[in-house]
């Protein structure tokens, strides 16, 4: 319905947190998930909350995750923050060729009109490859609903 | 202008006509619906929350008051930023019947910290998810912060703000409601 009250704020128009950090994975092989968040423009994601982790299984050692934008914060200092594609290679401890995975992301981001999202948590599940087959298609962990209008 | 060329005109004025209803129709799946100036405030004044140290504050004590419960949280930096105003305006207001208080979606521990850094002069409460749903039914759809109501000595909504709270809009409200 339109916003009739003029008693009320104008709002900003913003984004459900899935859809402003879509989150999706893919497997390349038996033993590395590539995972990926699009960030919307005009939102970001802190690099010193961001956390991956299987379930079931481990992940042979946390992923290196590049450098980010620094951002000066009055009250943390210096913080690190990503945009755009941020595109991670995840090394499972042990391949695990044929399993089911689920590869969980946690993370928490803001954006530039001035909120933030409380810290989200993102799943997707995966079927490993089997040996020498090809890697897996991308899993979205929260699909956009395909209308008429998008 | 030719018959088809104004065919072809109308048809598209047409479709632009009914994508532009369709499109406010939705705008409030980006724009975020928000509780109406007017609504009560019952549920929100029917909260109690505990504080930094875990002692229960129920909002219902400061009924009667102009209430300004303002949801945030210390890993929220615009949140953070925008405190020192609301702490210079209870200073203010505070002898007149203004009430700020902070419900943060945290751990007490670092509330109580922050608290204590830039010398907060109102209750700090601490929150769970269930405050975040609460603001939820008050119009914070994405459940973001900063998210601040204002409440009116009769316990109506005065003005609900998503995001950042502007210092000469807050004492436009308050200049109206004090």
């Amino acid at each position: 319905m339109l916003a009739a009250s003029t008693a009320t704020a104008q709002e900003p128009r913003l984004l459900e947190p899935e859809r402003a950090f879509s989150f999706s994975a893919r497997a390349l092989d038996a033993t590395t998930v590539e995972t990926r968040f699009a960030i919307a423009d005009g939102y970001y994601l802190y690099r010193d909350k961001l956390k991956f982790s299987l379930e079931p299984g481990a992940l042979a050692t946390p992923p290196v995750l590049p450098p980010g934008k620094v951002k000066q914060d009055a009250f943390f200092g210096n913080v690190e923050t990503y945009r755009g594609q941020l595109v991670l290679r995840l090394a499972l401890a042990a391949p695990a060729p044929g399993a089911t995975v689920t590869v969980k992301a946690e993370s928490q981001g803001c954006a530039d009109l001035g909120v933030c999202y409380p810290p989200q948590i993102q799943k997707v599940t995966l079927a490993l490859p089997a040996a020498g087959a090809p890697p897996g298609a991308p899993v979205e962990s929260a699909p956009v609903k395909k209308t008429w209008f998008n | 202008m030719t018959r088809r060329n104004a065919v072809i005109a109308l048809a598209l004025a047409g479709g632009l006509a009914l994508g532009a209803g369709v499109y406010f129709g939705q705008s409030d799946r980006w724009a975020g619906s928000v509780a109406d100036a007017g609504q009560s405030a019952a549920t929100l004044l029917a909260l109690t929350l505990p504080d930094p140290a875990g002692k229960p504050e129920s909002l219902g004590q400061w009924q009667g008051k102009v209430l300004v419960v303002n949801f945030w949280a210390t890993w929220c930096a615009p949140c953070r930023e925008e405190m020192p105003e609301f702490v210079r305006a209870q200073d203010e207001f505070g002898g007149k019947g203004l009430q700020f208080v902070g419900i943060a979606i945290d751990e007490a521990d670092k509330v109580r910290q922050f608290g204590e850094a830039i010398g907060v002069n109102y209750p700090l409460l601490v929150g769970g998810y269930g405050a975040m749903e609460l603001s939820r039914s008050f119009g914070n759809r994405v459940m973001a912060l900063p998210f601040t109501i204002i409440v009116g000595r009769d316990g109506n909504i005065a003005h609900v703000q998503l995001g950042p709270l502007p210092d000469t809009k807050l004492r436009l409200f308050l200049g109206k409601l004090i």
